[in-house]
């Protein structure tokens, strides 16, 4: 399998609470040391992902952070005014258009024009060409809403294509559509956790994303707890009642974490990387860089 | 550590006592339900008909209820289910899981002109309204409420409300929905064309509207019109609409509603709930209490001890183990001193987090005990 690094486009997605923002950001980190030009894209998010690189936040503007790293914080208002702006070309025009009470009342209700002008502005920046003619970015890291949210979003151009009258907007979520569902350019990135909950949303997810022609490359299986005690040890505590409840919720979280993974790989049949359990009082950079460390070892082993 | 708490000191055995609604907030994933589902559970036990509407439970939660996929009906829950839980009594406990989209379905046919309702049933604007049009899931969760409430047939109703990411946008939820039905910018975008009376598929046009047809240029003129002609659709229903809005928000305010806030000991999410809190306050609506899930709880000193006195790789083992437990018990006091100085003065109830997930009767009856305060967290040890 190429490497997740190859692609153009990483869709981390996944339930909230999973880990998805400490991924993104892992991958933030792996994409510019292979060598890769990556643009992190958080769709109007909370800066979660800049928080835990440590920098500051990045805002609504592309910025290079280091070397090989631009960050974005795409937001609906600016990405609608550059998406109006491409169109109408005159801000003159955009301003009286734009604040137009009624004009605002559409914007809000035509489907999800909000996200698809998001989920636009975000792929455009993967088609950006430099004066010689490369490519701005290799590759963008798109942090995704969470789970329900995710589906509705990534599937918001094929959703569109169907109903919305050809046209302008057509041929944009064509576009977007046929960008999405290229297996060779796009990988979505599945983040869960070893609790039943967030597994079988994470079936649920992968497969409803492969209804709508998207493609789960990954699963990403975060606060994963590798087994310590033996049978042996158990009988060793026995008798010692604190101890051994110690012992065998330890156990009970590391068999969770197997049985997540096994029914994962079972059932999705795509490779399952693990991510150990941290326990810091809060995450930060070095929680991210000893993730990504993992994360880029569990990748080498997938090539 | 048990400690027995006379009911009137604990926030929501008052709050059972004098609540016949208790809605459950909080962002996704923090365990609204579990929660949402004790606290029916808890009041059947006490005798009192009571019926927990869920929107997404877990499966095997949802099993455990007797809840099938199939949504919206009321099912009561088996005497011998609870016996097996050991839930005293024959506790009247009834669960329903909200579909959503049968509840707009249904709503629409009821106040919708009757050469209407298959016009705008059909519309694939419609469609997005009740499927995805942010704050419609959490708007008719509330309209059911409002259903059940008005029936009169449960003498407490929890509802359980949307996961959604923003637990916000439930509150902001009737005012986006009236927002959609209001139509004057209906007509304002085919004035020019009702005014000519070319009120036709083929001869629309915007007439000299430039605002719309500027608009239309990055939409199509198409998916305006469209979206135009369903608003007229609909525009029968605004005032019933409006009507219906302005109750629901009187039943959430009412004397006899209390707010349940749910949330996990994290950092995170805390400047969400404190606005969340001061949200509710404006608009007069009352907090039972503040329920952080899934407390970590840390070793005592004697596990310490005891693990020292073990051969040493077990000893290594347990000592790595009860290092981590501590970690995360210290990370969660934390977050909880925190949570609990932007929230004064509602009270704050901790529930530990259990070593599996609470997916049946059992779990949910022994969560109740710590929501009201016969099993409680003290110093935050284990």
């Amino acid at each position: 399998m190429k490497s997740l690094l190859d692609k153009r486009l990483l869709i981390v997605t996944g339930k909230g609470g999973t880990g998805k923002s400490v991924i993104t950001a892992a991958l933030a980190l792996l994409g510019p040391r292979e060598g890769k030009r990556t643009l992190v894209c958080e769709i109007n998010g909370d800066e979660r992902v800049t928080q835990l690189l440590g920098i500051s936040p990045a805002g609504p503007e592309i910025s290079q952070r280091a070397e090989n790293l631009w960050t974005v914080n795409v937001q609906p208002q600016a990405a609608m005014r550059e998406y109006a702006l491409m169109r109408l070309h005159l801000e003159s025009i955009y301003k009286a258009v734009f604040e137009n009470r009624f004009v605002r009342y559409f914007l809000r209700f035509i489907p999800s024009l909000q996200e698809l002008v998001m989920l636009g502005k975000a792929l455009y920046h993967l088609e950006e060409k430099l004066p010689d003619g490369s490519g701005r970015f290799d590759l963008l890291v798109l942090d995704a809403p969470a789970t329900g949210h995710a589906i509705s979003f990534l599937s918001l151009p094929a959703v569109l294509s169907e109903t919305v009258p050809p046209g302008a907007m057509h041929r944009e979520v064509e576009k977007m559509r046929a960008l999405l569902e290229d297996e060779a350019i796009t990988a979505v990135a599945l983040v869960t956790l070893p609790e039943e909950m967030p597994v079988n949303e994470t079936l649920d997810l992968a497969a409803a994303l492969v209804q709508r022609q998207l493609h789960p490359q990954v699963v990403v299986l975060n606060a994963f707890t590798a087994p310590r005690f033996a049978e042996a040890d158990l009988a060793e505590l026995r008798g010692k009642p604190r101890l051994l409840a110690i012992a065998e919720e330890h156990r009970l979280l590391a068999r969770s974490s197997e049985e997540a993974r096994a029914t994962l790989a079972g059932t999705l049949r795509l490779p399952v990387l693990t991510i150990d359990r941290l326990y810091p009082p809060r995450f930060g950079r070095e929680q991210v860089e000893r993730i990504a460390s993992q994360l880029g070892e569990e990748l080498k082993a997938l090539r | 550590m048990t400690t027995a708490a006379p009911r009137a000191a604990n926030p929501l055995g008052r709050a059972l006592t004098k609540n016949d609604v208790l809605v459950c907030v909080g962002g996704g994933g923090v365990g609204k339900t579990t929660i949402a589902a004790a606290l029916a559970l808890r009041s059947a036990a006490e005798g009192k008909r009571s019926l927990v509407c869920t929107i997404d439970p877990a499966r095997r939660l949802a099993n455990s209820l007797g809840l099938s996929q199939l949504g919206n009906a009321e099912t009561r829950i088996g005497p011998q289910n609870l016996e097996q839980a050991g839930v005293p009594g024959d506790a009247p406990l009834f669960a329903m899981m909200l579909d959503t989209k049968r509840t707009w379905d249904e709503f629409i046919e009821r106040y919708a002109p009757a050469d209407k309702r298959e016009q705008i049933l059909g519309n694939r604007f419609y469609q997005s309204l009740a499927s995805r049009l942010a704050g419609s899931q959490e708007y008719i969760a509330m309209e059911k409420l409002w259903q059940l409430k008005s029936r009169q047939q449960y003498e407490l109703i929890v509802l359980d409300t949307p996961p959604t990411a923003h637990a916000l946008d439930f509150l902001d939820a009737p005012n986006r929905v009236l927002d959609f039905f209001d139509n004057d910018a209906a007509r304002w975008l085919l004035r020019p064309a009702l005014a000519a009376g070319r009120w036709g598929l083929q001869v629309f046009s915007f007439g000299g509207n430039y605002v719309a047809k500027t608009l239309s240029k990055l939409t199509g003129a198409d998916t305006l019109r469209e979206l135009a002609e369903f608003m007229l659709a609909i525009s029968g229903m605004n005032e019933s609409f409006r009507e219906r809005a302005t109750q629901v928000r009187d039943l959430l305010a009412a004397e006899r509603t209390s707010f349940v806030l749910v949330t996990t000991p994290r950092l995170e999410g805390i400047d969400e709930l404190s606005q969340l809190q001061r949200v509710l306050q404006q608009n007069h609506m009352s907090i039972a209490a503040l329920v952080v899930n899934r407390v970590q709880l840390a070793p005592l000193p004697s596990d310490w001890e005891a693990a020292a006195q073990e051969p040493r790789p077990l000893r290594a083992k347990l000592e790595a183990t009860l290092e981590e437990r501590r970690l995360g018990a210290e990370r969660d006091s934390q977050a909880i001193s925190r949570i609990r100085g932007l929230c004064e003065p509602t009270p704050l109830i901790q529930v530990p987090a259990f070593s599996t997930d609470i997916h049946d009767l059992k779990g949910l009856w022994r969560t109740a005990e710590f929501l009201f305060a016969e099993n409680r967290l003290e110093g935050g040890q284990w």
